[in-house]
């Protein structure tokens, strides 16, 4: 196993990182605000299938990239509308919403781009750190991944250093009670839910520039479900979640990399496939202390309204 | 005389006002009873709302929605061949909606029908392929039933377990799962058993290992009585015996039934195991007529597994009722798969009409959240 081939996991894994990262921080707006968005696989592929019409007809990276991120938010209008305001069963409502996106991207993707691809995303060398060896190779990453690193902290910061991030926890956790404190549950949850899906759509997007340009329907693999299992291993910390992607990304990595790596070769490929959900199974199994926010996966009803059938 | 006159024409400048406030409230009266109506229709007023969806998507993307409608409708029942394929579709459907609906009675979200169905294919093939070639057909046949719903119910062992004495989200753990069986079955397919001759697609099992075909015209095979066999078991175990008392139990109010004595622990298992039985089953039934005795590569792009999570709530998770509501999305399914051909949109529409009917189902309260039940009755 050489130093090359050790770096060049590092390396793939935190790019692979991205998407699953993006989709988990916006997981964590969900949860943290008591919703259980299952439906984040759907908002991926809306997302990644956004990206790639608006990139396939409209040249300029960034203007896709928010594209894609403009579906995720409608997207989490729609959702808020189904799981909030109508407060239907959300792991139904969700697995549904999947199925829908898959058959609306399908068809979007056969329909309208054909073979077209979007432009992708390059990997964006450092000027003077880019140099040291070993080092440089690992942080020689596209301009996303850094814009995701920023936007850790910056989910981080809003869920606990500002007064919307405290009401957001609040709502997740007591709902009736911070609507007693005279909080906008409904109002609280809309936000969540469309930053959230935001930030989903754009791990979806993500994935669609960092590979092929091109999107397809199977994209997306599930890995907006692996994010599920990430927010739980990392107790809803977008630093925590961070660290538990990278984990994920190097488990995703190690496909490519056993090739290179002499024992590892006579292993089948298709185990190397498998093994970031097993990874995920046995992440879920060992942080099982992990708590979920006591109102998660429970439609809120507004107490006056209640008596109105 | 004189007043009622005089009141009369005192009121006449005023009465095509009044005249006219008359007819608004009465277009408001019809219009709010029609209102009233389509609340109270809920079904009608989903059906009709998915109507218009799927009307506005198909001329979004360019075809005539009438077309796209009777497209459907002719490719699903209208010829016996294109019936016979909706029918083993929805024999495969309805086994894995049973394998949602039987958890999801216990508020157990079993979203590994997919899953369960691929080990189940898998362990049918590898059994169909490995076995003397020699063995009679009526043994062979069952050993591959059996040897189907059993490997299924190992898959879904692993969720309920952890469930059940771990705490572990099934949730979770049964969508890993399902990725799991998925890339299982493309190990099978593409090293353990790799046909030379066309790639994609494992051997064919052996000759007797085979369902018999029992309507050659339309090319059916046993695999429906298998679906409607295992229906009709579901259902009798759910309404009749004391474990389908203890899930409906657990389903209704979990404390409340832990309290009276039911153990939940041994019922998570047993509910999960049930459910990969009839995930499996639904895989050895669709690896016969299905994908031509064989199990193919791109048999995860069917989506059979999740569709059967949206037959079972449509059928509020009755067991008996899974078989109408298989056979209606089975067509849709079937119907949709020749769009391209017939109508010039993607067959994916299929998809987006299942789920669009759903979600307005849910929309209206036609399927009930569970979810808000139990939370009412706490």
């Amino acid at each position: 196993m050489s130093r090359d081939v050790v770096i060049a996991l590092f390396a793939s894994g935190l790019g692979l990182m991205v998407p699953i990262l993006l989709a988990s921080l916006g997981e964590i707006l969900c949860e943290q605000a008591g919703v259980l968005n299952v439906g984040i696989e759907g908002t991926m592929l809306f997302g990644g299938a956004t990206f790639a019409a608006v990139g396939a007809y409209y040249d300029n990276l960034a203007v896709a990239m928010l594209a894609g991120a403009l579906a995720g938010a409608v997207v989490g209008v729609i959702l808020s509308a189904l799981y909030v305001r109508r407060g239907t069963d959300q792991i139904v409502t969700g697995l549904l919403f999947t199925i829908f996106a898959l058959g609306v991207t399908g068809t979007l993707s056969a329909q309208l781009l054909g073979g077209k691809t979007a432009s992708t995303l390059t990997p964006w060398k450092f000027p003077l750190i880019g140099r040291i060896p070993g080092f440089g190779e690992v942080i020689k990453q596209n301009q996303l991944f850094w814009i995701t690193l920023l936007l850790v902290v910056a989910v981080h910061y809003l869920l606990r250093r500002t007064w919307w991030g405290l009401h957001l926890r609040a709502v997740g956790e007591q709902p009736h009670a911070a609507s007693s404190a005279g909080l906008n549950v409904w109002r609280l949850r809309y936000s969540a839910l469309i930053l959230g899906n935001a930030l989903v759509a754009l791990g979806g997007a993500t994935l669609v520039a960092a590979s092929s340009g091109r999107f397809f329907t199977e994209s997306t693999a599930g890995r907006g479900y692996i994010a599920l299992g990430v927010v739980v291993v990392a107790r809803w910390n977008p630093y925590g979640a961070l660290a538990v992607s990278w984990l994920f990304g190097i488990s995703q990595a190690l496909r490519s990399a056993a090739e290179q790596i002499a024992f590892l070769d006579p292993v089948p490929v298709d185990f190397w496939s498998a093994l970031p959900y097993i990874v995920t199974i046995i992440a879920v199994l060992v942080s099982r202390g992990s708590r979920y926010p006591a109102a998660v996966g429970i439609p809120w009803r507004e107490p006056s309204t209640s008596r109105r059938k | 005389m004189e007043t009622e006159s005089l009141s009369l024409g005192d009121t006449r400048p005023q009465a095509s006002e009044e005249n006219s406030r008359d007819t608004l409230a009465g277009v408001y009266d019809t219009l709010s009873g029609i209102y009233a109506f389509f609340r109270r229709a809920r079904i009608l007023t989903s059906i009709l709302l998915t109507l218009g969806i799927m009307a506005a998507i198909a001329a979004a993307f360019g075809a005539n929605p009438v077309t796209v409608a009777w497209a459907i409708v002719r490719n699903s029942v209208s010829r016996q061949l294109v019936l016979g394929e909706t029918i083993m579709a929805a024999s495969v459907l309805a086994l894995t909606g049973l394998a949602a609906a039987i958890p999801f009675t216990a508020r157990l979200w079993n979203i590994g029908g997919e899953g369960q169905m691929f080990a189940g294919a898998i362990a049918s093939v590898i059994l169909g392929l490995t076995l003397p070639e020699n063995i009679a057909p009526v043994p062979f046949i069952l050993i591959l039933i059996i040897g189907g719903g059993l490997g299924g119910a190992i898959w879904g062992l692993i969720p309920g377990l952890l469930k059940a004495y771990f705490n572990v989200s099934e949730i979770v753990t049964s969508l890993m799962l399902n990725f799991v069986a998925i890339w299982a079955s493309s190990f099978v397919v593409n090293v353990a058993f790799s046909n030379v001759y066309s790639q994609m697609r494992t051997l064919s099992i052996h000759e007797n290992a085979r369902f018999p075909v029992f309507w050659e015209t339309a090319d059916v095979d046993i695999g429906v009585f298998i679906a409607l066999g295992a229906a009709l078991v579901a259902w009798l175990m759910l309404a009749r015996t004391s474990l389908g008392f203890s899930i409906r139990a657990i389903g209704s109010n979990p404390n409340a039934a832990r309290l009276a004595g039911v153990k939940t622990r041994k019922v998570t298992v047993s509910a999960f195991v049930a459910a990969g039985f009839a995930g499996g089953l639904a895989g050895s039934v669709a690896i016969q007529e299905i994908l031509n005795y064989t199990l193919a590569a791109d048999f995860w792009l069917y989506n059979y597994g999740y569709l059967g999570i949206a037959v079972a709530l449509l059928a509020r998770l009755n067991p008996l009722a899974i078989l109408p509501g298989a056979f209606l999305f089975s067509a849709l399914k079937v119907g949709s798969n020749s769009l391209l051909a017939t109508a010039g949109v993607s067959s994916s529409l299929g998809n987006v009409l299942i789920a669009t009917f759903l979600i307005l189902l849910l929309v209206t309260g036609v399927i009930q959240s569970r979810t808000s039940q139990a939370q009412a009755s706490q």
